[in-house]
């Protein structure tokens, strides 16, 4: 790749290829682009007719007055397969010259070399170009490859240069790039060697990727980076924008203990020679790797899932195992809660020809065949789940066997990489989820089929409901574990289940068989349950406590029991025990997770006895410090439900005064000293608990209140080595949570002089944290987020005036991108509550055309999390114009940027559902045709909700068997005729005379291009052709001399299968 | 004011002091009308003569002063006449000229100003026993000055040391000054507000979008690095209030070792590891090259 980059917002430049046919007959070759404008193509030095298609620019051609969704996904879907390269198809088809069909069918080489520019890209390339003074350097002006993690798998590269975009094409690249002097272009590979342009005011930058790499692993960045070399490894190098070095050098000051990390623990060498981390502003996601390990892939689970798994490892070394155990209940808990919520995530989905019956996920509202249908949260979700399995077969198969595996795997890439010009071997590098099962089998001997059908093939998660009794004659634990497998996202589970019972003489496990119909397990008691209170009780670890049992049941041996305690099912687990038996767990098991487990649960008995334990785990300054993080909201709750007879101080108070306030002085605070972290985040969190306290008026209580404004008076951080923002954040979010809603008589308007007097004290302190904000800010503008939310919390409970004015100002482009997102919740959350258009159009309006990718994309998700209105709810805001914004923006608006279309997509199934939109009139039409299956079917749009793909799921794969005429004019009619032809007469004829299907075709043939001149016509003309609309195109239909097409507006065209819909907008010359 | 005025004129023919100054200055006037009469004046208006008088007092009282400071200069406490002299010197004179200028014929002689007394300056306030001198010091030396001149006498109270009182005081103070600074910049600038009816009670400045607006947000303020500083170099440990130390710095947690592990390597590079970096070889660092001059065919 050769380009030049300007600040301007563009580039030009230009690719080639180098192709060995592997099969005869190659005279079409396919690639993806995107947004470029192609000027020429050669192979071989030949010029090369060319054709150029993007059908994903409009997804559904009809000016349709269906807006429904199963429709839109199906047909998004097939217009993604349509060039999806896996499937060897691609925007972009250039005919291989006859001239060298000859040499392409004796397997030579063939170097296709691609012309083109990019102009103002909306994806793939990112600009940030500061509006100040000064050179492009001085302002810090950069620019980036701006993909996901999620969109790199498949597609953003064609954004900004023509290739294969797919993982599985690998191929060794040489790139240059040609900047500003005052500029680093970092991208992949080893930079050879850095020259002048002639006129010296510009630099070439030549890298070489020796090592077969996919497209989408290629990125770029250009920027007047500050560089700095990684002390510890000179190979490394990392780049920063102006200013901000020191904050570089502290941030990568850990990364050689990461890197050893890696290489010890898959005892392999990094494959490439080098190592480079960029640093921009307005990135699009926080993180994407480039280049790195790219020799995974195929398989998008395995890759997910072992990255994920090796972070999981990374921080079992680094923080300890009470962090690792509580990060994975948490990702647990995260993937049980959205599978049961939005139904199953499935990580290895198999299609099996499209088959509407076949679609694996029918619950759905988006297609999972392809990444960039993928709604955001589900990926999420996806990765999740990829490394909770990743676990489950560490389990399984061991930690050691695990790691072979991986070292295996490596081995073989990297054998396989330096294998030059030997692009069949390259596969090697390519890892399939069969390639990773046989290495698991070769490396443990072990069948782990069962967990993969289980967790892999199958979407779900298992859902447990347990209870038990003691039989005291028998002396058996009789346990009872109930599953619920029909609910959505739940899957049936049968095989081993461990249980855990403490019991007095000590901790012992039992694997229990979740069969088909029992659900009733004995477990023998070890103890009698005789007392004797002299003796320790021995806990599962080995170590030996004494406990106070009188609270125990007297006639029975169980102090606590554990369902599945390793977490080695991904399930939920519903569990009856008594009060005191969540206590004892609480108070003496030391696994985190219990402990967490035990919190959860004492959330439903307030009583002193839960008080007293969520008190003692607060107090232990041995217990990990985000189980008494989680004992302080729950102390809260308890405290809540037992307001009328709670005695002493308000929960906390006491033991905050005595752990973080003078001893001879009880009412102020310590001055800061945060160097024990665990304290730090104790005295952080306890103030934001205890706000959530309220007496019997339901109000915070005074007391609290004044402890809280005390705190925030005293607080003093001058001799700290830590600076205080994060803390300060939590004091103004205390302050919110201690708000309720205002008490108003009969709507009266919010003014000053009728506000609250602790209100008061509260506004008092947010103005002024927020104008010292402005005069020294605080690191992230945490201070400003937390007052924002405040803020719209005062305005929401009636305390001052509603109004979003405040919010928009701070929403801009122009603050840090923090705050814009929080002003931007807030403003979300004031245009659900006030059900304000205007703010809502403000939001859509932004969604468009704010600079920033990630804000735009973070809007979207807001709007989804806290909808102005829902499918099941009415509201005046769901309108007929409100639909047509939202699909113009799905179905053409967003096609720059995959993300923030599946964003749209969510949005749009959020509001109105997967069928037609209630707000809209009623279709005139029943009955619709079916080209594809030959068949009139239901009107969708009156049909109940079906699955995606219901209607249509059928790729374009139609494409591939005919050949597209490229040196003619295009005769559409014929075309379309042709189709017409193929359709059966519906099998209720004369009851909708006039139902066509409305197919068409625009295909354009330029002949002889003269001169270079003519290119920015012919090129501004593809993007006019993209953009038509119906009108445009019946005209153009028109004038080729043909009969005018009947075009029927409110009909809805059957969802088109085949090639109508996504025929070529433009072909491109042929050269002389 | 005008009473007062002239209640001190009426006083100031009366006191000595003035008598004595009045007397110098009416011979100075002689002596400045006698050269004017020496250099051809008939008459002279009363203005041109108080003029004269003026600079030439000025003049004779730099001359002493001049003097006495030369004379000082050489620790002694009277002028002598080389101190005089070089007085006029410095004040460019030319002192050869004088004997000549002294012995002229046509000098008048004038007539010796009434002896007056010289006022008697009216003694300090004495406050205490003055000191005599100790054994060792000649008793010409000047006497000792008073004692309150020397001695320290504790004036002030005690200052408030109670912990209570300081905190309370460090945190009113910090509060008010941010309080009267945040309103002081709203009031002159731009601002926004939570109330459409009452914009002042609440000011708000107004947000201002930057142009890069990473580099507030991320990297610390002077005033935070200065007090980073400050820390650094008095050791957090040794608070003073000591009432810090006690509780927030636990130790026997069995976790702590493991996070203070954690804390950054004080971001400095090994040495060894730093004077390598004197070669290392990084593309990025390799100069650019010039470009090749294509050849011409």
């Amino acid at each position: 790749i050769v380009q030049k980059l300007s600040t301007l917002r563009g580039s030009i430049g230009y690719v080639e290829l180098t192709i060995f046919p592997t099969v005869v007959n190659l005279n079409r070759i396919k690639l993806n682009s995107k947004q470029c404008r192609i000027y020429r193509v050669r192979v071989n030095d030949l010029e090369a007719p060319f054709l150029y298609n993007d059908p994903t620019l409009e997804v559904c051609h009809h000016e349709s007055k269906q807006r429904n969704l199963n429709y839109f996904s199906s047909a998004y879907t097939a217009a993604v397969s349509a060039v999806d390269p896996d499937a060897g198809h691609g925007e972009l088809v250039i005919k291989v010259p006859s001239e060298l069909w000859k040499q392409g069918d004796d397997l030579k080489v063939l170097k296709v070399y691609i012309e083109f520019s990019l102009d103002q890209p909306k994806g793939g390339l990112h600009f940030v170009v500061p509006d100040v003074e000064g050179s492009m350097a001085e302002r810090g002006a950069h620019v980036f490859g701006s993909c996901d993690e999620k969109m790199k798998i498949f597609s953003c590269h064609r954004f900004w240069f023509p290739c294969v975009d797919s993982y599985s094409e690998l191929c060794t690249w040489k790139l240059e790039f040609t900047v500003d002097a005052s500029m680093v272009a970092v991208s992949c590979g080893d930079l050879v060697e850095t020259i002048y342009t002639h006129d010296m005011r510009k630099k070439t930058f030549h890298y070489v990727l020796p090592i077969p790499t996919a497209a989408p692993n290629i990125s770029l960045a250009v920027g007047p980076f500050e560089i700095l070399v990684d002390p510890y490894m000179h190979e490394v190098t990392h780049f920063c924008l102006p200013q901000l070095l020191p904050l570089l050098k502290h941030s990568m000051s850990f990364l050689h203990e990461i890197f050893e990390f890696y290489e010890e623990i898959l005892t392999c060498r990094y494959p490439y020679s080098c190592f480079k981390t960029v640093f921009v502003d307005e990135a699009y996601v926080q993180v994407s790797s480039y280049a790195s390990m790219s020799i995974f892939r195929a398989d998008e689970w395995v890759l997910k899932g072992i990255s994920g798994y090796i972070y999981g490892l990374y921080l079992k070394k680094t923080f300890g195992v009470n962090e690792y155990r509580h990060w994975i209940k948490e990702e647990l808990d995260k993937i049980v809660e959205y599978e049961l919520k939005m139904g199953g995530v499935l990580l290895h989905p198999t299609f099996s020809g499209g088959k509407e019956k076949d679609n694996p996920t029918p619950h759905l509202h988006f297609s999972i065949k392809h990444p960039h249908t993928l709604s955001w949260e589900y990926y999420k979700m996806f990765q999740c789940k990829a490394h909770l399995v990743m676990r489950l077969i560490e389990n399984r198969i061991s930690m050691e066997f695990m790691l072979q595996v991986f070292n295996k795997l490596l081995s073989l890439a990297s054998t396989a990489s330096s294998q030059k010009y030997q692009s069949h071997m390259w596969s090697q590098m390519l890892l399939s989820t069969h390639a990773f099962l046989k290495s698991i089998s070769n490396v443990s001997g072990k069948d782990i089929g069962p967990l993969i059908k289980q967790w892999v093939d199958q979407s779900g998660v298992v859902k447990f409901f347990g209870s038990f009794a003691f039989n005291r004659k028998r002396n058996v634990l009789e346990l009872e574990i109930r599953q619920d497998y029909t609910s959505s996202g739940t899957q049936k589970y049968v095989g081993p289940i461990k249980v855990t019972v403490q019991e007095l003489d000590g901790s012992f496990n039992h694997m229990l068989q979740i069969e088909e119909n029992s659900l009733k397990h004995d477990i023998p008691c070890h103890s009698k349950s005789r007392r004797n209170k002299k003796k320790k009780i021995p806990l599962m670890n080995g170590e030996e406590v004494d406990m106070d049992l009188s609270a125990m049941d007297a006639d029975s041996p169980l102090l606590w029991i554990r369902i599945d305690p390793d977490m080695s099912i991904l399930r939920k687990v519903e569990f009856e025990q008594a009060d005191f038996m969540w206590q004892y767990q609480l108070r003496y098991e030391r696994d985190v997770v219990a402990q967490e487990e035990a919190i959860s649960a004492l959330e439903k008995f307030p009583t002193p006895a839960s008080r007293l334990a969520l008190t003692d785990i607060l107090e232990q300054e041995q217990c990990f410090y985000k189980v008494r993080m989680q004992a302080c909201f729950c102390l809260a709750k308890i405290a809540n439900a037992m307001v009328s007879t709670w005695q002493g101080p308000p929960a906390m108070k006491s033991l905050f005064t005595r752990m973080f306030c003078c001893k001879s002085c009880p009412n102020i605070v310590k001055t800061n000293n945060f160097i024990n972290f665990q304290s730090y985040f104790l005295q952080k969190t306890m103030p934001v608990a205890m706000a959530l306290l309220r007496d019997v008026q339901n109000l915070c209580p005074k007391d609290v209140l004044n402890f809280i404004l005390d705190l925030i008076k005293y607080n003093d951080n001058r001799k700290n080595k830590f600076s205080d923002n994060y803390y300060r954040a939590d004091l103004i979010k205390a302050l919110t949570n201690s708000l309720t809603p205002a008490i108003s008589i009969n709507n009266e308007v919010r003014t000053v002089d009728n506000l609250n007097a602790d209100v008061r004290l509260i506004l008092e302190e947010i103005t002024r944290f927020l104008n010292m904000e402005k005069l020294l800010p605080s690191f992230r503008n945490t201070i400003t987020v937390s007052c924002l939310r405040a803020i719209r919390q005062l305005q929401k409970n009636g305390h001052i005036p509603s109004d979003p004015s405040l919010f928009k100002s701070y929403a801009q482009y122009g603050h840090f991108v923090d705050v814009r997102i929080a002003a931007l919740e807030a403003l979300v959350d004031y245009t659900r509550v006030e059900r304000s258009s205007g703010e809502l159009q403000w939001l859509l309006s932004m969604v468009q055309n704010d600079p920033v990718h990630y804000v735009r994309h973070k809007i979207l998700g807001l709007l989804c999390k806290n909808p102005p209105f829902t499918k099941t709810t009415d509201s005046a805001l769901c309108n007929e114009a409100l639909v047509d914004q939202l699909w113009k923006f799905m179905n053409s608006g967003a096609s720059h940027d995959w993300r923030l279309r599946c964003d749209a997509v969510n949005l749009y199934y959020m509001l109105f559902g997967l069928t037609r939109p209630s707000c809209l009139p009623l279709p005139e039409l029943g009955l619709v045709l079916n080209l594809k299956e030959k068949k009139a079917v239901l009107n969708p749009t009156i049909k109940p909700e079906l699955g995606v793909g219901a209607v249509m799921d059928t790729p374009f794969n139609t494409m591939e068997d005919e050949d597209i005429d490229m040196e003619t004019v295009h005769d559409s009619q014929a075309f379309i005729h042709h189709h017409l032809n193929l359709l059966e007469r519906p099998s209720t004829p004369g009851k909708h005379p006039h139902t066509h299907t409305h197919t068409h075709t625009h295909t354009h043939t330029l002949h002889s291009r003269p001169e270079n001149s003519s290119y920015s016509v012919q090129c501004s003309f593809i993007y006019m052709a993209s953009n038509h609309n119906n009108s445009h195109l019946n005209q153009a239909l028109g004038n080729s001399g043909k009969e005018k097409l009947p075009f029927n507006r409110k009909k809805p065209a059957k969802p088109a299968s085949g090639r109508g819909t996504h025929l070529p907008q433009l072909v491109g010359g042929e050269g002389d | 004011l005008r009473d007062n005025a002239r209640g001190s004129a009426g006083k100031a023919t009366s006191s000595p002091a003035e008598n004595y100054l009045l007397a110098r200055r009416r011979t100075l006037q002689v002596v400045v009308s006698a050269l004017l009469t020496e250099s051809g004046f008939e008459s002279a208006e009363k203005a041109a003569v108080e003029t004269l008088t003026e600079m030439l007092q000025s003049y004779i009282t730099e001359i002493g002063r001049c003097a006495k400071a030369y004379c000082e200069h050489t620790a002694r406490s009277v002028p002598t006449l080389s101190d005089t002299v070089v007085t006029l010197i410095e004040m460019g004179f030319n002192v050869d000229t004088l004997p000549i200028y002294a012995k002229r014929s046509q000098r008048m002689v004038i007539t010796a100003p009434p002896v007056t007394n010289a006022p008697v300056t009216p003694k300090a306030l004495s406050a205490g026993q003055k000191r005599t001198h100790p054994a060792h010091i000649p008793s010409h030396f000047p006497e000792f000055p008073d004692p309150h001149t020397y001695i320290k006498t504790p004036t002030f109270r005690e200052p408030v040391s109670d912990y209570q009182v300081v905190r309370e005081k460090a945190a009113t103070q910090r509060r008010d000054v941010e309080r009267a600074l945040t309103r002081f910049i709203a009031k002159t600038g731009e601002t926004q507000s939570l109330f459409k009816d009452d914009i002042t009670t609440f000011p708000l400045i107004a947000a201002r979008p930057s142009t890069i607006p990473y580099l507030s947000a991320l990297l610390p303020s002077e005033l935070e690095l200065q007090a980073l500083e400050e820390t650094d170099s008095s050791e957090q440990d040794d608070q003073t209030d000591g009432e810090n130390t006690a509780g927030n710095a636990i130790t026997d947690d069995p976790g702590a070792d493991k996070e203070n592990s954690m804390l950054p390597p004080s971001g400095v590079v090994p040495s060894t590891k730093a004077s390598e970096d004197n070669v290392i070889d990084n593309p990025y660092l390799r100069p650019v090259k010039k470009p090749k001059v294509r050849r011409k065919k």
